[in-house]
């Protein structure tokens, strides 16, 4: 399971005030720390300049310098702006970045996908359109199609599109759980050379012990089809998890990754 | 007689029961009538609806938005609760009507322009007609003019704006000089909520109140109802 770190995200306020304290070591530590507990690439996610375009991209800019020094892996770029995606993308020097994230909405899509091609990067895709998350798996498989239609013809190849399914809170919804499943399930079987990532923290939204909700999610989601999952690297209970669960799937053989963590004391119960 | 299916209501409200086959927050009701039987029971032993909402539904509500508060209540329970109120409202809806019974006030509510969430939005709906409110849902991604419109030819008494994001936050004050610009914006109480937005922020744009949750909204409305009478 690819694991991509989630830590660096303006929506943490710690993070917040250290990007606009420019606190170049608390940000740098913070992507070690993640690179080392195991996670493949790291997201970075500036915020939104407090509604601010320039300050967005200021931000951002400075953030990927920041975090791209710091760390030797492979970064996600994750804005809400396509401005700041593009603006951000230029200060990057790595050689495959991942995207994070298009649509179906298609003034989004028309405004990414041809970056995506151009830096032969890697995407997520969400399984959604301009309306908003669909609450039915017909619906969110459309919005798939539609985007795999438009990246087809910029001959971006399926294997660089992450899948998200999307995740919307079981304690306001209990049939929610079954559609991301069943939509992990038909992404799989539909488009078998792409993959599918998904956050873990919105499945236990307005429940207590969240993270045990969590954890079961990742499992269920696992056997689905799940592929790679944006997670804070620094819980070692769910990073101990996601190396079970690539286990029980069969992605594990003769189980070393497991038992070489185990041996280095990683596995936490 | 009737002391006794009011008591039972507002039991079942806390309890989140609607109907006498829903499982209830603990097994103290278990097979007994739940909301929606007990209202039907009340409208035909004559007690009067007001008396059914106050001391029935919103007495129970009150005590769920406490549990809640409290943490002892989570979002699956308080939307159960709601719901009940909901299908109380809409077998009570003919009476009030007959009995030209007023509602507390007409509430519109949107997500901003640009913003497609919609559970907190509709978490606020659902709470603000089980408290007795008449709830008009503008929807998702709601441009400044059409929430103009609304207010300008509806006359909501309330206005309730969300937005989830920080990118998004920013339209809640576009919408407030809208209406400003259009002189209709003494008419309307404006509420914010969502999780970008503060007190702070409310001040900062010219709204009349943020409320950090549904029964928040409930509260701040209800305390404007009151200051009018």
């Amino acid at each position: 399971m690819l694991v991509i770190g989630e830590n660096i995200n303006a929506s943490n306020s710690k993070v917040a005030e250290a990007i606009a304290n420019r606190d170049e070591e608390f940000l740098a530590h913070l992507a070690k720390a993640q690179a080392s507990a195991g996670a493949n690439v790291i997201d970075v996610n500036a915020g939104s300049g407090h509604g601010s375009l320039e300050r967005a991209i200021a931000d951002g800019k400075w953030l990927i310098q920041v975090v791209q020094a710091a760390v030797d892996k492979p970064l996600a770029i994750d804005s809400d702006s396509a401005e700041v995606i593009k603006a951000v993308l230029k200060e990057y020097t790595g050689e495959r970045p991942l995207i994070n994230s298009i649509t179906a909405e298609p003034e989004r899509l028309e405004s990414i996908a041809p970056v995506v091609a151009e830096r032969e990067a890697s995407v997520v895709a969400l399984a959604m359109g301009a309306e908003g998350i669909p609450p039915k798996v017909e619906d969110r498989l459309a919005a798939c199609e539609r985007i795999m239609e438009h990246l087809a013809g910029l001959d971006i190849e399926p294997k660089r599109v992450l899948f998200d399914p999307l995740v919307l809170p079981i304690a306001v919804d209990t049939s929610q759980g079954m559609v991301t499943l069943r939509t992990i399930e038909e992404i799989r079987s539909r488009y078998p050379d792409a993959g599918v990532v998904m956050g873990l923290s919105n499945i236990s939204y307005g429940l207590p012990k969240r993270k045990l909700v969590n954890r079961a999610f990742l499992l269920m989601a696992a056997y689905a089809g799940l592929d790679a999952v944006i997670v804070d690297p620094l819980d070692t209970k769910a990073m101990s998890l996601i190396k079970v669960a690539d286990m029980l799937t069969g992605k594990d053989p003769s189980c070393r990754a497991y038992l070489r963590a185990h041996r280095k004391g990683d596995i936490v119960d | 007689m009737s002391k006794d299916i009011i008591a039972a209501l507002k039991e079942n409200v806390i309890q989140g029961r609607k109907t006498k086959d829903d499982v209830g927050i603990d097994d103290s009701l278990a097979d007994k009538p739940g909301v929606v039987e007990l209202t039907q029971q009340a409208l035909d032993d004559k007690v009067a609806p007001q008396e059914i909402i106050t001391e029935g539904l919103t007495a129970g509500m009150e005590v769920v938005g406490e549990k809640f508060s409290n943490k002892e209540y989570f979002i699956p329970d308080m939307l159960a609760s709601a719901e009940a109120v909901g299908a109380a409202m809409d077998i009570l809806k003919p009476a009030l009507e007959s009995a030209k019974v007023e509602t507390k006030g007409k509430f519109a509510i949107a997500t901003v322009k640009g913003d497609i969430h919609d559970i907190g939005k509709n978490i606020v709906a659902i709470l603000l007609k089980g408290a007795g409110y008449e709830v008009h849902d503008l929807g998702i991604d709601v441009p400044e003019d059409t929430v103009v419109d609304f207010v300008k030819n509806e006359k909501p008494q309330y206005l309730g704006l969300s937005a989830l994001l920080t990118t998004t936050m920013t339209e809640m004050g576009v919408v407030i000089k809208a209406l400003d610009e259009s002189k209709v914006r003494g008419n309307v109480k404006v509420l914010i909520g969502g999780a970008a937005v503060s007190d702070e922020f409310a001040r900062e744009i010219g709204a009349d109140a943020y409320c950090a949750d549904a029964f928040a909204a409930v509260k701040v409305l209800d305390s404007y109802q009151q200051a009018k009478s």
